[in-house]
């Protein structure tokens, strides 16, 4: 375990000083949230809800950060030390492809936790908004909602055959994914056919999912969306493993 | 003698190119192997082919009695290596470089030590991309020993090093040496491999030109100097080749 934290305190460091997550992970929901904020203020959901938009909203915000780290840092992240031959070296140590994948998928969940606390913060503080679901099914919802936008990227960064590629998937996974699956541009506000289409991104589901957990619906209603990013996690966690490579 | 490092048949090639072909050694415990050769004589390859960082393409690799491939973990505690090329991420220190590859092995030697004893002890809070090139060599060397290793691979031990400095490197190796420590490197300067190794293997178009004690190597030739010999050995087959 000593092994696991003294990597991930190096790691973390050096992300920090890379800054690009602290823009695309801390920063960027922040900002999002104060223009949501700014624009709904303390409206209510649509006419006659008991909740408010931005109350609707928190789960589409808080997965900004996941959204970032995991289709975008920690896809790079891999392949950029494939390509700087650093896995190469970790090949010829004890360590296992798996200690190392937890070691960066952690660094993301730290990120990701900490944007959940900055927008729920500014949500409740400056925006009046209330947590009304149960917290336990909305951690286990993030908890999920995480990992399996992670192992997304464990895949992309697993397979993808250079540092190119990969930077390439991940520009494709992310910026849609960031702007239509509601983590940026409100679901509710988007036409039908838009919604469709959306349907089909995983982080929509991860976001219906948040936002059941949030305001208290019972989760039977969205167990298609439970099932969807589970099937992601299994599938792209699997093959990002199966298919690791250092070299 | 107890064999540390048993190579058999190793063979590699590259679309089509044979870069080595069957080569065998045999290293024992304590001993110091040289691997040389002219640049794209298949030293590296050679090198990345035990380690199981390359795969060959036939042939068998056992180190302290385990397969690389397979016992890649449990052999790795006990194997140190510096390859030719230094890779380590942006915005690194010295410290942290040493300290992630340090909480890697059950064991560890103290880097702090190994950072003194190789003249870096005040560079721990430099960026690694900052150290010059010489110092950066002599990290990776660091790095290498810091598992506390059997067995050290030490891919062109000197190259970029100022003379002080190579002197420094060969002393603290003859320390280590003493100490029971069986190295496998790769070199250019013959001076180098006169004082360090006990063997070596002169690879030329991927097949051993001599193999054996450096004694030896200068009484087949008709010099005195192991350079001039290396350089009679490797000549000699390339007015035969035409």
């Amino acid at each position: 375990m000593n092994k696991f934290f003294t990597m991930l305190k190096t790691e973390l460091r050096l992300s920090f000083r890379g800054m690009d997550m602290i823009i695309f992970a801390l920063c960027m929901p922040v900002a999002v949230t104060v223009i949501w904020g700014a624009v709904y203020g303390n409206k209510p959901a649509f006419s006659g809800a008991e909740y408010s938009f931005l109350e609707q909203s928190f789960g589409a915000l808080s997965t900004i950060a996941v959204c970032a780290g995991g289709v975008m840092g920690l896809p790079l992240l891999i392949a950029d030390y494939r390509n700087k031959k650093i896995l190469k070296r970790y090949k010829v140590t004890p360590t296992s492809p798996s200690f190392l994948l937890a070691v960066w998928v952690a660094i993301y969940v730290i990120y990701s936790l900490l944007s959940l606390l900055l927008v729920f913060g500014m949500l409740s503080l400056f925006f009046g908004c209330r947590f009304s679901g149960s917290l336990g099914n909305f951690l286990w919802a993030y908890l999920l909602v995480m990992l399996s936008m992670f192992s997304i990227g464990l895949m992309v960064g697993g397979i993808a055959p250079d540092l190119k590629t990969a930077s390439v998937i991940a520009s494709i996974l992310y910026f849609p994914m960031l702007i239509f699956s509601g983590a940026t541009l409100p679901y509710e506000v988007m036409p039908r056919t838009l919604q469709r289409a959306a349907d089909f991104l995983p982080l929509t589901q991860g976001i219906k999912l948040l936002k059941a957990a949030s305001l208290g619906f019972p989760l039977e209603a969205v167990w298609n969306s439970v099932a969807i990013m589970s099937a992601f996690l299994i599938i792209c966690g699997g093959i990002a493993v199966r298919f690791f490579r250092w070299e | 003698m107890e064999e540390t490092i048993k190579i058999s048949g190793l063979s590699k090639s590259y679309a089509g190119r044979k870069v080595i072909e069957n080569l065998c050694i045999s290293v024992a415990a304590g001993e110091v192997y040289g691997l040389l050769g002219a640049n794209g004589a298949g030293k590296s390859t050679t090198i990345e082919c035990i380690l199981g960082t390359r795969k060959a393409d036939s042939g068998t690799v056992r180190i302290l009695g385990l397969n690389p491939e397979k016992n890649r973990k449990q052999l790795f505690e006990q194997v140190g290596v510096q390859f030719q090329e230094s890779n380590y991420p942006d915005k690194i220190k010295v410290r942290e470089l040493c300290e992630e590859t340090a909480c890697l092995y059950r064991q560890p030697s103290d880097y702090g030590e190994l950072l003194q004893k190789f003249g870096l002890a005040d560079k721990k809070d430099a960026l690694v991309s900052e150290l010059s090139g010489g110092q950066k060599q002599k990290l990776f060397i660091v790095l290498a020993l810091i598992p506390n290793p059997k067995v050290v691979f030490l891919d062109e031990l000197t190259t970029g090093l100022d003379t002080k400095a190579r002197r420094g490197v060969w002393k603290s190796l003859q320390e280590l040496k003493e100490q029971g420590l069986t190295i496998f490197l790769s070199s250019h300067f013959m001076d180098e491999v006169e004082i360090l190794c006990d063997r070596i293997g002169i690879l030329k178009d991927g097949g051993f030109v001599f193999e054996g004690a450096v004694q030896e190597a200068v009484a087949i030739s008709p010099y005195e100097k192991l350079e001039d010999a290396y350089l009679w050995f490797t000549k000699e087959e390339e007015s035969g080749d035409e």
